[in-house]
């Protein structure tokens, strides 16, 4: 084993810290500030995307050839860690972290030159169309349908929890090219080069947390042309599964839980206890928040074996495992967070939230996140595959 | 960064492994366990002979030089097949202690009987708050014209009655509480006013209450008179090995409990194909995976000597935790069957339950973390 960091490592800390430090407008920060979902608000997220970019930074984990700074496992922790540190808004994952890997897999060299640019720039925006009115946790039995029609698909049907679909202007979708034999055999994996194609409408849905994160769009006769498809007709699903490994794995979660934490602990220690001294010092508080360290520092090491290449990221249930954990932790922050800004959770601060609102929150910032990012936080055991569904696959792979 | 075992630590977890699975089944366990010594010097002298005595001692005493890491890849193992042996007692707790003293005159011969395997070692310290920091001493030594007058009481000392040599935390001056004026003696038994009560612990050790009334030591006896660090060394290093220990247990219950529920068949089909013990079994593997990494990533801190007290109160806190929802777990899975005696099942989550309760259960390493980390101290000289 060996834990030291090399000195070169130390260098390159030094380097992003102080790029952290100084490329973010005090806009870029608000948003971070403000940040109460994967979410955080879209211009200012944008604006900060390009700003990484032109430093070569906006996408972590993508190797040189296609743009990234093809860094080290070590070195996208480190720049993890300062980030978060800072409480920066994390970049929009639906381009970078999913549909993008994705082509660089499985994509034509045409599809890669096309879209990753835009990707990494952040010129176009992604959202995923996987998730139907009937097809959540069984998407294998999703029906928005593509008939092949000439060079055309003509779809018909809609797509539901299509995040941020009303601010995309690409897609990804799952659709049903085939009725026949298994329900996994006929799905098509097919990229959208639009969100206005005739026949098409978004209509955002407002969550528990007052915002229009999620979208449901709907197709009627939409015509679109077949070169957006990835992979074969019919064998969408494999495709949908590879993709889904990004979506699970992938970045370091550990420095955002964290931060959260960290940040918890602060106000714990500003927040009077009706016991007297501080909340930090309650001994059930005290106990709480060391069983929640405790949970986050064992995730913090499973990441960090995985990074490293430890064999344990070659468990079969890995995706499953990490989804499970990360997406439980970041519901337990959220909970200990209500719990520390307590009655201060409660104004409803919408307007508040958003960057540059002309009116002054209530109480810090913690009290000003708590609520919406507990009640977004709800979602993070629903989406990219239920907890359900993981620990179903989770027990598959210990079946003898 | 790298936390995986080196080749040569591959190659000694399958000799070890490889014993231990001709020399050590269950049952040859439990008739260890049901012997009158309790424990069985012939696996003790081919532990030894594959190393394992002399494994984390440095080469100047007869040791092999192994690091923390060695000793994680070993213990997993006795973990696993609940190893009785006094390994613990002998080596990590006693000989570590002696192995931090080598200046003093008598410490050499009696680590060097260990390292061979001809001597037993204890390690008694605690006095039965549970809490490891040794500043809660209250046991008195009084210095004499010819030596030490020891009197106070100890606790759940492991081997406490069939050592060959006992190491004893004491306080030279200052009440408990204090971090200062203690001190480590040793001492060959049997000696007059020393009293064993001794036992067997539930997870099948052998171990004992020391009552010292008036015991009186000789002048060479003391080992050092300023033992806190040396004290908190031989904690540090139990605490990760009793850990790995733990670890293994945890690996075998989530093996066992899922071979058992997908070969049990009730209303015609594998219990592990119903959902409810499917999930059951999901998360026996989530809290294992979170145990294992956390072992594994503080052995690596602490063979780079960067361990701090929050970060093993961590490892504790999560064995402990975690491994109480493995073995209870794994004895509902069994149902019926996992309430006897014959199945290794509940052995296991006993030796679990024993290595929570051990310097410092869950509860007391929460509230460590809880309190947040210190502020690292600035250096106290340049350079």
């Amino acid at each position: 084993m060996d834990i030291a960091p090399d000195a070169d490592l130390e260098n390159f800390r030094k380097e992003v810290a102080e790029f952290l430090d100084t490329a973010p407008t005090p806009e870029i920060r608000e948003a971070g500030r403000k940040t109460t979902s994967l979410f955080p608000a879209f211009e200012q997220v944008m604006a900060w995307q390009r700003i990484l970019h032109a430093r070569g930074w906006a996408a972590p984990a993508w190797p040189i050839e296609h743009g990234g700074p093809g860094w080290s496992v070590e070195q996208r922790y480190i720049f993890a860690d300062e980030y978060q540190k800072r409480g920066l808004p994390p970049l929009l994952p639906n381009g970078l972290q999913m549909v993008g890997p994705l082509l660089m897999e499985l994509g034509t060299p045409e599809q890669q030159a096309r879209y990753l640019p835009g990707i990494l720039s952040g010129e176009d925006y992604w959202t995923q169309g996987y998730s139907e009115p009937g097809s959540g946790s069984d998407l294998a039995s999703l029906s928005c349908s593509a008939a092949p029609d000439g060079d055309d698909y003509l779809l018909n049907g809609s797509k539901i929890w299509t995040s941020h679909a009303h601010l995309a202007n690409r897609m990804f979708m799952l659709v049903r090219t085939s009725s026949e034999g298994r329900k996994q055999q006929g799905i098509t994996f097919l990229l959208l080069d639009r969100m206005d194609y005739p026949g098409m409408e978004v209509r955002p849905i407002i969550g528990l947390d007052g915002e229009p994160e999620q979208c449901e769009v709907f197709f009627t006769d939409v015509r679109v042309p077949q070169s957006g498809r990835v992979g074969a007709e019919n064998d969408g699903w494999s495709v949908a599964k590879q993709l889904l490994t990004h979506e699970r794995g992938g970045s370091a979660q550990s420095p955002m839980l964290r931060h959260r934490l960290g940040a918890a602990r602060e106000a714990a220690a500003r927040t009077p206890s009706a016991f007297g001294g501080t909340l930090a010092e309650d001994p059930v508080f005290r106990r709480d928040l060391g069983e929640l360290e405790v949970e986050i520092a064992s995730y913090e090491h499973f990441e960090k074996l995985a990074l490293s290449g430890h064999e344990i990221a070659q468990d079969p249930a890995f995706p499953s495992l990490n989804k499970v954990m990360s997406s439980e932790l970041t519901q337990r922050i959220s909970v200990l967070m209500t719990r520390v800004a307590g009655l201060d959770a409660l104004p409803d601060q919408r307007e508040a939230l958003h960057v540059g609102a002309p009116v002054d929150p209530l109480g810090d910032d913690l009290a000003l996140v708590a609520m919406p990012y507990y009640l977004n936080s709800r979602a993070t055991t629903i989406y990219a595959g239920t907890n359900e569904v993981q620990r179903d696959l989770i027990a598959r792979t210990l079946r003898h | 960064m790298n936390f995986s075992f080196t080749e040569e630590q591959d190659l000694l977890r399958a000799s070890v492994s490889q014993y231990l699975q001709r020399h050590y089944t269950f049952e040859d366990r439990q008739a260890v366990v049901r012997s009158k010594a309790g424990w069985s010097h012939e696996v003790w002298r081919g532990l030894g002979e594959l190393g394992l005595h002399a494994l984390p001692f440095p080469e100047e005493a007869g040791g092999l030089g192994g690091s923390i890491v060695d000793v994680v890849a070993t213990a997993e193992l006795f973990g696993a097949h609940l190893v009785v042996e006094p390994y613990v007692a002998s080596v990590m707790l006693a000989g570590t202690a002696l192995a931090a003293v080598p200046e003093h005159a008598d410490t050499a011969h009696r680590l060097e009987r260990i390292v061979a395997g001809e001597a037993i070692g204890a390690f008694a310290h605690e006095e039965g708050s549970g809490m490891p920091d040794p500043a809660l001493v209250a046991t008195r030594a009084e210095r004499t014209a010819n030596g030490y007058v020891l009197t106070g009481e100890k606790k759940m000392v492991l081997h406490g009655a069939d050592a060959d040599i006992l190491v004893v935390s004491a306080r030279l001056h200052g009440e408990p509480g204090d971090p200062d004026g203690l001190a480590l003696f040793v001492v060959d038994p049997p000696t007059a006013g020393i009293a064993a009560t001794p036992f067997v612990t539930v997870d099948g050790r052998r171990a004992a209450h020391l009552r010292f009334d008036d015991a009186e030591l000789a002048s060479d006896a003391l080992l050092t008179a300023d033992a806190h660090d040396v004290i908190m060394k031989v904690l540090d290093r139990a605490i990760v090995a009793l850990a790995a220990e733990s670890v293994g247990s945890m690996g075998e219950l989530l093996h066992r409990t899922a071979e058992y529920a997908s070969t049990r068949e009730q209303f015609g089909v594998p219990i592990g194909t119903f959902q409810a013990v499917a999930h059951r079994l999901a998360d026996m593997k989530i809290a294992y995976v979170k145990a294992r990494s956390t072992l594994l990533y503080t052995a690596a801190l602490a063979e780079a000597e960067q361990a701090e007290p929050h970060d093993l109160a961590v490892l504790k806190a999560q064995v402990g935790r975690l491994g109480r929802v493995i073995g209870e777990s794994a004895i509902q899975t069994h149902g019926g069957v996992g309430m006897t005696d014959e199945l290794p099942i509940g052995h296991l989550h006993k030796r679990i339950l024993a290595v929570d309760a051990m310097f410092g259960a869950t509860d007391h390493h929460l509230r460590t973390v809880g309190a947040g980390r210190p502020e690292p101290q600035p250096a106290s000289r340049a350079g």
